[in-house]
């Protein structure tokens, strides 16, 4: 057991951000966490990452509350755009500090990683651009080897050939190296082949957590002629309904139905992807953007 | 073969589907070592718990054979299981699609045959 999450609440002032968040992380997973802007994502990485306290549960990383926990800081690596490093010290000097710092660091990757995105040697970590910002600091995150590696939004800036390698070189080190990774993205559909498991929060709860393959399965989308299906779906789960064209409804629904009995009413059967099934479970109640200009 | 997203059947389903068209072209042949979850995971860009549960999903249909510590094999009998599920399970839903789209289009029977005996022998033997 890597994580183990038991009623963690996080509050700010009067403002509760996590709320009665429970979850287990076992060892050697890719987990991704995902969630809208301001859903409590950054807050609860950095809960596990031992940097904030827990305002209220119980939190243990290693079998340790990891705020101020030496084994936890050890062991995790925290990456994201703003990670601070000293600012005197070179690009290159960095790399050989983090190298006395973690102790299953690869100079190897790191240098690899680091001819490959084509860094100067002689540069400073605080003249870069945002991009290449967060290039540098997923070399740190990779190479660091720590068996909880943690990317919270890693791909900030980094233009779309640059996630892609990042992507790849995150497979690949991690099928080389087994550890556990957890990495919060606004991109599911970019990273969710990487995932094996995925924790999603809304609004400061926990919606789901399961297997990405179970995911893909969860819930089905159905077109159909609008009040033959407005009728059907009286009464069952309703992730997300909406009209399209002249007289038909989408609906997404759990995955609990017969397809024989679907496609005896004519509907039409289609997957919905994990990143659609995220944006609709976390939209439930708010409507659609639609509204903001049919209510005018 | 690249993963189709968009697809209603899942990963681990397409990855497995891609392993029996291997069995049955002969890339792997009886007893031979199959792929491991890890070869796949890095040959697809994929999670190795998602290769590793086609390979399962092989392994119930005893397609593959466990060895113990060494990783799964081709069982004697693969390319018949797969034949005989494939049969049943694609060409008949695949066929029963097409009798519906040909109802739809008020094409009849004997027209329907025709036009499979002229795609078999267009394209008949291909593919092998």
């Amino acid at each position: 057991m890597i994580i183990h999450c038991e009623n963690v609440s996080k509050s700010y002032n009067a403002s509760k951000v996590l709320d009665r968040i429970s979850f287990q992380v076992t060892e050697q997973k890719i987990t991704g966490l995902i969630g809208r802007n301001g859903a409590g994502k950054t807050t609860l990485l950095k809960m596990i990452a031992g940097f904030w306290h827990t305002s209220s549960g119980n939190l243990e990383v290693f079998g340790n509350d990891p705020f101020n926990n030496l084994t936890v800081s050890a062991n995790t690596i925290f990456v994201d755009d703003q990670m601070a490093f000293p600012e005197t010290l070179t690009l290159w000097d960095l790399l050989i500090e983090a190298g006395r710092f973690y102790q299953h660091w690869d100079a190897g990757l790191a240098g690899r990683l680091f001819e490959y995105f084509q860094f100067n040697k002689k540069q400073f970590h605080h003249h870069l651009s945002k991009g290449k910002k967060s290039t540098f600091n997923m070399i740190v995150g990779l190479a660091s080897r720590s068996p909880l590696t943690i990317f919270d939004e890693p791909t900030t800036g980094m233009d779309s050939a640059v996630r892609k390698d990042f992507y790849r070189a995150l497979l690949k080190d991690y099928l080389a190296h087994p550890r556990s990774i957890l990495i919060s993205s606004h991109h599911l559909n970019e990273i969710e082949d990487l995932l094996e498991d995925i924790l999603l929060i809304d609004d400061g709860n926990l919606v789901l957590h399961t297997s990405i393959d179970d995911m893909r399965e969860y819930a089905i989308a159905i077109t159909g002629n609008y009040s033959q299906l407005d009728a059907w779906i009286n009464g069952k789960e309703i992730f997300h309904k909406e009209k399209v064209g002249i007289n038909e409804m989408y609906v997404i629904m759990k995955n609990d139905v017969p397809t024989e009995e679907i496609e005896r009413y004519g509907f039409h059967i289609s997957s919905v992807s994990p990143n659609d099934l995220a944006v609709y479970m976390t939209n439930k109640t708010r409507g659609g953007i639609d509204d903001v200009f049919d209510s005018k | 073969m690249i993963l189709d997203h968009r697809s209603t059947t899942p990963i681990y389903m397409q990855i497995a589907t891609w392993l029996e068209t291997e069995i049955l072209k002969e890339h792997f042949k009886q007893d031979e070592k199959i792929y491991s979850q890890y070869q796949l995971a890095e040959m697809f860009q994929i999670n190795p718990a998602t290769a590793a549960k086609g390979l399962t999903l092989l392994g119930q249909e005893k397609v593959l054979y466990d060895k113990r510590g060494l990783g799964k094999f081709v069982s004697p009998d693969a390319k018949k299981i797969i034949k005989n599920k494939r049969k049943n399970d694609v060409l008949v839903k695949s066929i029963e699609k097409i009798v519906m789209e040909a109802n739809h289009l008020e094409i009849n029977e004997s027209e329907l045959l025709q036009i499979v005996q002229q795609v078999y022998r267009e394209k008949g033997g291909e593919g092998k």
